[in-house]
C-alpha cells in the first residue's frame, strides 16, 4: 500500500501562541511503507502549552524512530503497540506533571497518534482531539474524552444540548494534569483508497461532517498539492465562521 | 522565589520549603525575634496567568482576611507585595492534606467524616457570613489538612488556601481544561449558568465528602458519581441524601446554606430512620404480594381479585401520601415508590402528579426533574403503553413540561426536546382527546427547527401559513382557556406576537392577510389583558408581550403599506 500525507496548523484569529503541535512520517520498512502520525493539541498559560504538546510529540517521535524498526523486525500484535504506547502516556504525564509542580503552573496536552501499516491502524487517544477514517463517509475512530461526550453517551444530555453546554471544554483526562491517564486505543483494518484524518478540536467545532467529507473525501485528495489545498480550504471556512482556537490537521491518503 | 536563609520583610528568616500550590510556593519561616515559625505562601507574578484578577482579589480584602478567626483557619498576619511576588504570612499548619490521607489509607470511616463535614460547614458557614462574603470556591481533600495526633479535637482540621479564593473566578469558556485541574468545580463555575455563590461551595463540599468517604475520585474515571451505599452498602442512606441533594446540578436544588446543611448532617441519623420506615413498608408490600401471588397460583381467581385490590388500595394509599407530603424531595420519592409497587407501573396517575408537582414546584423543570421523569416513563414504557391513552397523556405533558418550563434558555433545544415527547404522543394513540394540539404542538416545534435552516437555502416559501395556522390554534384553544396555568397560557401569547415581529413579511409573501394578522394581534390584547400576573416572572412576561404587540402591529402596517417584493425588505430575518 502506498500513502500520501500532507498536514498544516494555523494560529487561528484570537490566541496569541500555537499550542497545537503535530508530525507525521513515512518509513520504508521490510513490511512495506508504514505511516506515523501524531497531533497535540496543548493547554496552559503562555509558553506552557507549546511545552506540552510538544514535549509528547517528541516522546512519540522518538518512539517511532527507534522502537517501531525493532518491532516490525520482531513482529508485534495491537496489544504490545496497546502497551508501548500507554507507557508513553502515562511517563510523559508524570514528567509533565512534575515540570509543572516545580514552576507552579498548571499544562497539559490532548494526544492523538495513528501507526498505519498495509494491513492494521493502531490508534491512541487522550483528550477531545481526533482521528478519522473517510472512506464513504466521515467516520470518526476516536472517542472525545470530554465531559459532555460521557455524558451524551450515559443519556444524561442530548447531543444538541452538549453542543451548548459551558462545560464543553472541560476534558476527562489530558497528559500532564491527571492523577492517572488512561488512555483508548482502537484498532482496525487498514482501507485502501481512504483517507486517514488527524485534528485538535480547533478544526472541527465550526464546520460540519459533511463538510468535512466534501473536502476530504478520498475522491478529492488525489496529490499532496490538493490535500494540502483542502486542509488549508477547511481552515480558513473555520475562521469565517470565528473559530477562536488553534486549528491543525493532518491527512493521509491510502492507494 | 524566596531563597532559603534570606530574611524577608527584616522579619522572617526563610527556613524550608514546604508545598508547592498550582500556582504558588510555600515556606516554612521563623521569626526570630519572637522566636516563633509561621508560613509564608508565595504567589509568584509570573507563574500565574491571570495574575490581575489574583492580585485584585487578595489586595482587595487583605485587611479582611487578617481579621479572619475560625478554628479551622489558618490566621493570616500579614500580606507583603513586592517587585514579583505575594507574600501571606500565616500560620503554619502542620500535618497531611486529606488527599494524602486518600492516597495512603483509602476511603475513611463514616464518623470522622460526618464530623468533618460538620467542620467544613461552619468554617464555610463563617466564610459566608463576613461582611462582604466569601466564597471559597476550591474546597477538596487536598485543601483540607488533618493535624497529626488530633482526634476527638474540635479543630483537627483546618481549610487552606481560601487566602486565594479568588484565583478561581469563572472559568474562561475558549480554554480547554481538564477535570484534574479544576477539581470538583460546580456547574455555575463554568460561566453561563448564574453567579457562584455559597451554594457553589456546598456543591464542592458535597463531592469532597464523596471522595472520603468512598475513596473514588470524582473526577477520574469512571467519572460518574454513584449513590454511595452502591460502592459501599454499609454506609448511611442518610449521609447518601445529603451528598446528592449537595451535588445537584442545579443551586435552587442543593442546600441554601451551610446550616442547612449542618442541621441534616447533625440529624443524618433520623434521615436513616425515614428512609428504614420506607423501605419496611416497601417490605410489607411486597411480601403481601408474594404472598397474594402464592395464592393465586395455589388456587383462584378470588385471590387475584384480593391481589390485585390490595395493590390498588397501597397505591392510592401511597399517592395520598405523597400529596399530603411536603417536602419536595420526599415527595418526589413518594411518587416514584408508588410506580415500584407490583401491578401498578402502568398506572398514569403517579407520572401525572409527578409532572405536576414539576411544574408547581417552582415553576422551573429543570435537568434533573427531566433525568427523574424519563428515567421513570422510560423503564415502565412497556407497561404505561398498555393503556394507550394514558401513555399518550404523560408524554403531552412532559412535551409541555419542556415546551413550557425547561430550565434550558436555548429555546430550539426546548422545542426539539418536546416535539420529541408530541411525536410519541401522536403515535401512541389515535383516539387521545388532545391529539390535535399534540400535532399543533409538533408541527409549530418542527417549524422552528427546520426554519432556520430553509432559511439560507431559500427554500422557506410556503412554510408560514401552516405555522400561521398553527399559531392560532393554540391562541384559540389554550390561551383563552382559564383551567390553563398563567405561564402556559402568557408564554403561548409572547410566541405569538414573536412570530407576527419575526415574520409578517414572510406570512404576505405566503397569503396571509393583513386582515388575519390584525385579528391575531387583537386577540392576543384581548387575552392578555384577562390574565392578572401573579408572580414577578409572569409580570415580567406580560410586560414584554404588551411592548411586543404594539411592535407587531408596527411591522404588520410596515410589510403591507410597502409593494417591494417581501424578501427584499425583511430577508432572512
Amino acid at each position: 500500500m502506498e500513502f500520501i500525507v500532507s498536514a498544516s496548523t494555523d494560529i487561528g484569529l484570537v490566541k496569541s501562541t500555537n499550542q497545537d503541535s503535530l508530525n507525521v512520517r513515512v518509513y520504508s520498512t521490510s513490511i512495506g511503507k508504514v505511516v506515523f502520525a501524531v497531533l497535540c493539541d496543548g493547554m496552559g498559560g503562555l509558553e506552557s502549552g507549546e511545552i506540552a504538546s510538544a514535549s509528547v510529540i517528541n516522546a512519540f517521535c522518538k518512539w517511532a524512530d527507534f522502537r517501531l524498526p525493532q518491532l516490525i523486525a520482531a513482529g508485534f500484535g495491537d496489544q504490545d503497540i496497546k502497551r508501548e504506547w500507554t507507557d508513553i502516556a502515562v511517563d510523559m504525564n508524570s514528567k509533565l506533571k512534575a515540570h509543572g509542580a516545580m514552576r507552579g503552573i498548571n499544562l497539559g496536552t490532548t494526544l492523538t497518534a495513528i501507526l498505519l501499516t498495509s494491513e492494521r491502524y493502531y490508534v491512541i487517544n487522550v483528550g477531545d482531539s481526533r482521528t478519522y477514517e473517510i472512506a464513504d463517509r466521515a467516520e470518526v475512530l476516536t472517542q472525545d474524552q470530554t465531559v459532555v461526550a460521557m455524558e451524551v453517551r450515559n443519556g444524561i444530555i442530548t447531543e444538541e444540548q452538549a453542543a451548548v453546554d459551558p462545560r464543553r471544554s472541560v476534558l476527562l483526562q489530558c497528559i500532564g494534569a491527571s492523577e492517572t491517564v488512561v488512555p483508548d486505543l482502537f484498532f482496525g483494518q487498514t482501507v485502501q483508497n481512504a483517507v486517514y484524518m488527524l485534528c485538535s478540536d480547533g478544526f472541527r467545532h465550526e464546520i460540519t461532517p459533511e463538510e468535512i467529507y466534501g473536502s476530504f473525501c478520498p475522491g478529492n485528495m488525489l496529490s499532496a498539492e490538493q490535500m494540502k489545498q483542502n486542509e488549508l480550504y477547511l481552515i480558513e471556512l473555520n475562521k469565517q465562521r470565528s473559530e477562536r482556537d488553534n486549528i491543525s490537521v493532518i491527512t493521509i491518503r491510502t492507494y | 522565589m524566596l531563597e532559603i536563609g534570606s530574611l524577608v520583610d527584616g522579619k522572617y528568616r526563610v527556613l524550608r520549603e514546604v508545598g508547592h500550590g498550582g500556582m504558588s510556593v510555600v515556606y516554612l519561616v521563623i521569626n526570630e525575634k519572637a522566636n516563633k515559625t509561621w508560613a509564608i505562601k508565595e504567589v509568584r507574578k509570573n507563574g500565574v496567568m491571570d495574575f490581575e484578577a489574583v492580585e485584585q482579589g487578595l489586595i482587595v480584602e487583605t485587611e479582611l482576611l487578617k481579621k479572619l478567626r475560625h478554628p479551622n483557619l489558618p490566621s493570616i498576619i500579614d500580606v507583603i507585595e513586592n517587585e514579583d511576588s505575594l507574600l501571606i504570612v500565616m500560620d503554619y499548619i502542620e500535618g497531611k492534606p486529606l488527599s494524602k490521607v486518600l492516597e495512603e489509607y483509602g476511603a475513611q470511616p463514616q464518623d470522622l467524616v460526618i464530623k468533618w463535614a460538620k467542620q467544613l460547614c461552619d468554617v464555610l458557614a463563617y466564610l459566608h457570613t463576613r461582611e462582604p462574603k466569601i466564597i471559597y470556591r476550591d474546597m477538596k481533600p487536598a485543601n483540607i489538612m488533618l493535624r497529626p495526633g488530633g482526634h476527638g479535637d474540635e479543630k483537627d482540621i483546618t481549610l487552606i488556601d481560601f487566602g486565594a479564593a479568588r484565583e478561581f473566578k469563572e472559568k474562561n469558556l475558549a480554554d480547554t481544561m481538564c477535570l484534574g485541574t479544576i477539581g470538583y468545580a460546580a456547574p455555575e463555575q463554568f460561566g453561563g449558568m448564574g453567579q457562584t455563590t455559597e451554594r457553589t461551595d456546598i456543591y464542592c463540599l458535597g463531592k469532597t465528602l464523596y471522595h472520603l468517604v468512598t475513596g473514588c475520585n470524582p473526577s477520574e474515571p469512571p467519572y460518574v458519581i454513584r449513590p454511595i451505599r452502591e460502592i459501599n452498602p454499609s454506609l448511611s442512606s442518610g449521609l447518601e441524601k445529603i451528598i446528592e441533594k449537595c451535588i445537584k446540578d442545579n443551586p435552587d436544588e442543593r442546600y441554601q446554606s451551610c446550616e442547612e446543611l449542618l442541621y441534616d448532617l447533625e440529624n443524618y441519623k433520623t434521615i436513616d430512620e425515614k428512609y428504614a420506615r420506607k423501605q419496611k413498608f416497601k417490605l410489607t408490600a411486597f411480601i403481601l404480594t408474594v404472598i397474594m401471588s402464592a395464592g393465586f397460583l395455589a388456587g383462584g381467581f378470588a385471590f387475584d381479585k384480593t391481589a390485585k385490590s390490595n395493590a390498588d388500595k397501597q397505591y392510592l394509599e401511597l399517592i395520598d401520601e405523597a400529596e399530603t407530603e411536603t417536602n419536595y424531595d420526599d415527595k418526589v420519592d413518594l411518587y416514584k415508590e408508588c410506580t415500584e409497587i407490583p401491578n401498578k407501573a402502568g398506572d398514569k396517575a403517579a407520572y401525572l402528579a409527578l409532572i405536576d408537582l414539576f411544574k408547581e414546584n417552582d415553576a422551573v423543570f429543570t435537568k434533573d426533574e427531566a433525568d427523574t421523569i424519563i428515567k421513570l416513563v422510560k423503564t415502565n414504557e412497556e407497561v404505561i403503553r398498555s393503556d394507550p391513552d394514558g401513555y399518550a397523556e404523560i408524554c403531552f405533558e412532559i412535551g409541555k413540561l419542556y415546551w413550557y418550563y425547561y430550565s434550558d434558555t436555548n429555546e430550539l433545544t426546548r422545542r426539539t426536546s418536546s416535539v420529541k415527547w408530541f411525536n410519541d404522543a401522536i403515535s401512541a394513540s389515535d383516539n387521545y382527546k388532545q391529539l390535535g394540539m399534540a400535532k399543533v404542538y409538533s408541527r409549530i416545534g418542527t417549524f422552528y427547527s427546520e426554519i432556520s435552516v430553509n432559511t439560507i437555502e431559500a427554500s422557506d416559501k410556503g412554510l408560514y401559513k401552516p405555522f400561521f395556522a398553527d399559531v392560532a390554534e393554540l391562541l384559540d384553544s389554550v390561551a383563552v382557556d382559564p383551567d390553563e396555568s398563567e405561564i402556559v397560557r402568557l408564554e403561548l401569547l409572547k410566541l405569538s406576537c414573536d412570530a407576527l415581529v419575526t415574520y409578517p413579511t414572510k406570512f404576505k409573501t405566503d397569503g396571509v392577510t393583513e386582515e388575519e394578522l390584525m385579528e391575531m394581534c387583537d386577540k392576543i390584547q384581548l387575552a392578555s389583558e384577562s390574565i392578572s400576573p401573579s408572580t414577578d416572572q409572569t409580570k415580567k412576561l406580560s410586560d414584554e408581550i404588551i411592548s411586543l404587540y404594539v411592535k407587531a402591529k408596527e411591522e404588520i402596517q410596515t410589510a403591507f403599506s410597502t409593494n417591494m417584493p417581501a424578501d427584499d425588505v425583511k430577508g432572512g430575518s
